[in-house]
């Protein structure tokens, strides 16, 4: 009982420090908000757990999962390394890359952009649970089948924004650059590929998130035994839930570094743009 | 619709659910898909074993992603089916559950190899990679290889473990040199793939005396302490060890029996028939109740694995009861 007042009891500070802190202005303050957020949030999740007694086989409270991550960091580096850096990351620069230089030949010749794009919106509508087995099947069971899901699943979102973003510039602007005498190679460099850059950071940023779950479902379907996707799957099992429970405190701070180091690179790269500027 | 028609349905409704209520539900969680392996269960509800005793059982199958222990945990079922392995693994993280019968006497789980790669004996066994099942399957395995003092991470000396699916795919595809199977499916499997009993070699856990107890019923310490939900569980084990002694004597009929109730359609005749007839040996000898050495020797089995052990101490007997089956074996 005296847990579930104190959940109450945290609730109602930390909504009313929220609502004062709300009405600043500042940098401290649009940090403090969503800080205290979190914060409150895990306390009421404790307190609520250990209130009611929730089994830990339904939803362990934060201090059993915390302990775990600490007693089971070995293991989770270990996992890390193989779905994040290994799976998702070599994934990710593979079909990010390939997607941009397909934008550029698609975005030059037209036959190109009207016969490959419902083909590309066709495959990216594939359920990767439909195409995970099949990649595990011709790459193998380690990180390298993973990466071929991360490829499938971001190449999509990157070239359809990237395309997007290539045709995003005024007749006007384009007048402008054949006056000065620039090529097709100029002004694509000068002129379209930095117009097109706030697009092609929606898809990378879109791609950041795809590329970690698709490493971790396709995980799923065949791996060795280590892993993110394995441990989850396989835990559950033998009931460490907690454990289950750290993977995915993992994979969301490690998905949100990676959207967020993606963010910071889009803001350095389009200074310019309307978006980014008085920030 | 008139008036009298609405009180006729109703009523009739009534009456139906009136005759539901007099026999006792129940609700049984399978650890796999419908198939021979669980006959004894089918067997019971189509012979009406169970509306005998006053039952009204109803049968969940499972599935890959299934974890019978959390269903069982989480309300969904009474009785759940599970190895020892796997249900002293959850117990040890926190799960109150208990055995109360043991319709198996004997281990189906091996290790089958393809003799191309040269293995003859556990002895063969460094350097290569072996296939298993995870979900609390892997535990006999991982046990083995540290009882042979085997590393398992696939360094120098070891052995390397690798995760397989469901099938011996991985096996035909040479992706692993050995693989997990059970005398009575995935040895078959291999053998319909075109492969030859010449062409394997097979370690029976049973033979290697590293056998650990299948498919036995468990439930919650919850549910024991319910002296109304124990009275339901002895009527439920007589019936269902009347149906697993059927099956035993009758294993045509019950391989039928299991194919009705396959909802999926995806097991054929010849497999079933074939596994009823190995799981019938499997059964054989075991009246339903727990053989206290069977256990002890699980759990030696379990806490020899060296380095990472299954589980950490010995759960003794609050982990069985032969409170329920003393009962129905009366």
């Amino acid at each position: 009982m005296s847990w579930i007042v104190a959940g109450l009891i945290i609730w109602a500070l930390g909504l009313w420090a929220n609502v004062r802190l709300s009405k600043r202005k500042g940098r401290v303050a649009a940090l403090a908000v969503p800080v205290i957020f979190g914060l409150v949030l895990v306390f009421v999740w404790e307190a609520v757990v250990r209130g009611f007694g929730i089994s830990p086989v339904l939803l362990p409270a934060p201090s059993v999962i915390a302990a775990r991550f600490g007693q089971s960091s070995s293991v989770l580096w270990q996992d890390f390394v193989q779905t994040v850096l290994k799976g998702a990351l070599t994934g990710y620069v593979l079909g990010c890359s390939a997607a941009l230089l397909t934008a550029i030949v698609v975005d030059r010749f037209d036959f190109l952009r009207r016969g490959l794009l419902p083909v590309g919106n066709f495959v990216a509508a594939l359920p990767i649970i439909g195409i995970a087995p099949i990649l595990v099947m011709w790459f193998g069971f380690d990180w390298q089948s993973k990466a071929a899901v991360v490829v499938v699943m971001v190449f999509f979102p990157v070239l359809v924004n990237a395309v997007q973003g290539l045709s995003d510039t005024s007749a006007m602007q384009r007048d402008l650059m054949r006056t000065y005498a620039a090529g097709y190679w100029t002004s694509l460099w000068k002129l379209r590929l930095p117009a097109a850059l706030p697009f092609i950071f929606n898809g990378l940023k879109i791609a950041s998130t795809l590329a970690l779950i698709g490493a971790i479902v396709a995980e799923f379907f065949g791996s060795p035994i280590t892993g993110m996707g394995f441990r989850i799957s396989t835990s559950v099992g033998l009931l460490q839930l907690d454990l289950v429970w750290a993977e995915i405190v993992v994979a969301a701070l490690a998905g949100s570094a990676f959207y967020g180091g993606v963010a910071l690179i889009e803001r350095a790269a389009t200074f310019w743009h309307p978006s980014q500027r008085g920030r | 619709m008139t008036k009298f028609t609405g009180w006729g349905i109703a009523s009739a409704l009534l009456l139906a659910a009136g005759g539901a209520q007099a026999a006792d539900e129940l609700t049984l969680q399978l650890k796999w898909v419908t198939q021979a392996q669980f006959a004894g269960y089918y067997v019971a509800a189509e012979k009406g074993f169970y509306e005998e005793e006053d039952l009204d059982v109803t049968i969940k199958p499972g599935g890959p992603d299934i974890a019978p222990v959390q269903v069982l945990l989480g309300g969904g079922a009474d009785v759940m089916v599970d190895w020892l392995p796997s249900a002293l693994a959850a117990r040890e993280n926190g799960a109150p559950i208990v055995n109360i019968a043991q319709p198996f006497k004997s281990s189906g789980l091996m290790l089958t190899c393809l003799k191309e790669h040269g293995i003859e004996s556990p002895e063969d066994f460094p350097g290569h990679t072996l296939g298993t099942w995870f979900f609390g399957n892997e535990l006999p395995l991982y046990s083995w290889m540290s009882k042979l003092g085997y590393a398992t991470d696939g360094s120098e000396g070891g052995v390397t473990i690798q995760k397989i699916n469901f099938n011996v795919d991985p096996l035909l595809q040479k992706q692993v040199e050995c693989a997990t199977t059970m005398t009575y499916n995935e040895y078959w499997q291999v053998i319909d793939a075109g492969l030859t009993p010449e062409d394997l070699v097979v370690f029976k856990y049973q033979d290697e005396g590293i056998s650990t107890l299948e498919d036995g019923l468990y439930t919650t310490e919850e549910n024991l302490a319910d002296p109304e939900m124990t009275e339901k569980l002895v009527r439920f084990v007589r019936a269902s060890m009347k149906g697993w002694k059927y099956a035993e004597e009758n294993p045509d009929e019950a391989a039928e029996i299991v194919l009705e109730n396959d909802e999926t359609g995806a097991q054929t005749e010849k497999h079933q028939k074939r596994m009823m007839g190995e799981i019938a040996k499997l059964t054989a000898g075991s009246n339903g109740a727990l053989d206290p050495a069977d256990f002890t020797r699980t759990v030696e089995v379990l806490l020899s694995a060296g380095a990472d052990p299954v589980i950490t101490k010995d759960p003794g007997e609050a982990a069985w009861t032969h409170a329920i089956t003393d009962e129905a074996l009366k």
